[in-house]
């Protein structure tokens, strides 16, 4: 039942990854090409018209962009998974929880290709490997808990509200102005940092500047914490679907 | 004969919409069933009558929300064609992906490729992506999958001929003959004639609740008796 399961995970996003290929003209370009538009535009505001005048800004930019970007899409993604997976849910006996599960292993597939491409970019750029590239793989993983976690609540909650997609982009492009992905948290007032250490996303990024920049290792008890907060989100997430994983093919059409 | 599945008092309802406060709608409001190893049982009522519910109730797709129902460890699917089909895959990726979803292992639908392919006539084209097929190719290609799952309960919605008059007669041959394999079927249909051919007894259901289960001419009598008051 679970290899089954596994099974249908993997061939799943296979064929997700495949068909989104055979979707448009330039194929697998796009993987890089539509992240790499992205990070053009932010840097085309913020460092050409706003003249933010940061050290080492585009290759702060470009850590914070690519950690940011897969966060994003696992959440939208895989928090639509149910929600578009609904007629399938109505036709066969499968489990709900491989909609997001699918999303997301496809969006760390491509966010894969895409760090390859920075890291090459950053040694480029002069800053190459170092030690504390060893503790990466660490905080990637939080991330991808906390990730799947976010998408798991979205996409258990959305079938019931489906309005719910009109809010979560916003709620997204607020997120990622708090998270310090663009310009940094410097200026926040001391008062706040408390809460600002709190969110998984601003701590994920600063670690993985901290490594990929600066050869600094992170800080463990911080990421700690975030990983106990991203375990939570993740365990709730789970929970939600599997509690409500009778009523979705009850909802109208 | 022992029973592979009984429902007790079986209740089975729909949110109307999708409003905190909306009033649910019962398409299911009392069936009781009992359904033998080996058993070929038809399953007969007007449109609206809850059968396809029933079925897929029958199916595990959905969990009753009141009565009980009591399932021997055995496998029971709906016959499903084409289920979760992607256009832009081959017709070897999809034949995977779809039963993959229908519950089988993916070395068995491995094992299974050759016949899926042979049975569909599908020939070169079963590399290539289906949005290139017409209707009845991609029907085919459904159609010789669904037939690769061979569930020890099995539940069909209505007869199901599909593709050109040539593939209809080979579908309906090999569908007839797994019925009469001695597999346990339960069969929705409209035709008194599919009825009588395919089923040993049958279960008349009306606004969700059963009425009658026993031999098929008894009960298809008593339904047509009952037809001009229900109107």
């Amino acid at each position: 039942m679970r290899l089954h399961l596994i099974e249908l995970i993997l061939f799943s996003t296979y064929a997700e990854l495949r068909a989104e290929r055979a979707r448009s003209y330039l194929g697998l370009l796009w993987w890089i090409i539509e992240p790499a538009m992205n990070m053009a535009v932010y840097y085309l505001v913020f460092a050409i018209v706003l003249r933010t005048s940061q050290p080492d800004y585009i290759p702060f930019l470009l850590v914070g962009l690519t950690l940011w970007q897969w966060f994003k899409s696992c959440v939208s993604h895989g928090g639509y998974a149910i929600w578009q997976g609904l007629p399938l849910i109505r036709q066969v006996k499968v489990p709900v929880q491989v909609f997001p599960s699918v999303q997301i292993l496809a969006d760390t597939v491509k966010f894969l290709f895409i760090l390859a491409l920075l890291l090459v970019i950053l040694w480029g750029y002069g800053y190459p490997p170092n030690r504390a590239y060893l503790a990466l793989p660490v905080v990637l993983l939080v991330e991808l808990v906390f990730a799947a976690g976010a998408a798991y609540v979205v996409a258990a909650v959305m079938p019931f509200v489906p309005d719910l997609r009109f809010v979560i982009e916003q709620v997204l492009t607020v997120m990622m102005f708090l998270s310090g992905i663009v310009f940094s948290l410097d200026a926040v007032p001391d008062a706040a940092r408390p809460w600002f250490a709190l969110n998984p996303v601003a701590v994920l990024v600063d670690a993985g500047r901290g490594i990929l920049m600066h050869g600094l290792w992170p800080d463990w008890l911080a990421l700690g914490r975030i990983a106990l907060i991203s375990l939570a989100l993740y365990a709730f997430g789970a929970l939600l679907i599997r509690r409500w994983t009778t009523r979705y093919v009850k909802l109208p059409t | 004969m022992s029973a592979l599945v009984t429902l007790e008092s079986v209740g089975v309802a729909f949110n109307a919409q999708l409003r905190a406060a909306a009033a649910r709608f019962w398409a299911l409001e009392n069936v009781n069933l009992t359904l033998a190893r080996g058993a070929r049982l038809g399953i007969v009522g007007r449109n609206g009558a809850g059968k396809s519910t029933l079925l897929r109730t029958l199916a595990g797709i959905i969990e009753p929300d009141r009565g009980r129902i009591t399932r021997a460890p055995v496998s029971c699917q709906l016959l499903s064609l084409a289920v979760g089909f992607i256009p832009h895959l081959s017709g070897r990726d999809n034949a995977i992906l779809s039963g993959l979803l229908l519950g089988l292992r993916r070395r068995e639908i491995e094992r299974r490729l050759p016949a899926i392919l042979e049975f569909s006539e599908l020939g070169d084209f079963f590399e290539q992506p289906i949005s290139t097929y017409s209707t009845g190719m991609t029907a085919r290609l459904g159609f010789s999958v669904a037939m690769q799952v061979e569930p020890e309960i099995l539940l069909i919605d209505e007869i199901m001929s599909v593709g050109d008059t040539e593939f209809q007669a080979k579908s309906g041959a090999a569908l007839r003959e797994r019925i009469h394999s001695g597999t346990t079927v339960v069969f929705v249909s409209h035709s008194d004639a599919a009825v009588r051919e395919i089923c040993d007894h049958a279960l008349w259901i009306e606004h969700g609740c059963s009425v009658m289960q026993g031999g098929v001419d008894e009960v298809l009598r008593a339904y047509h008796a009952a037809a001009p008051a229900a109107q």
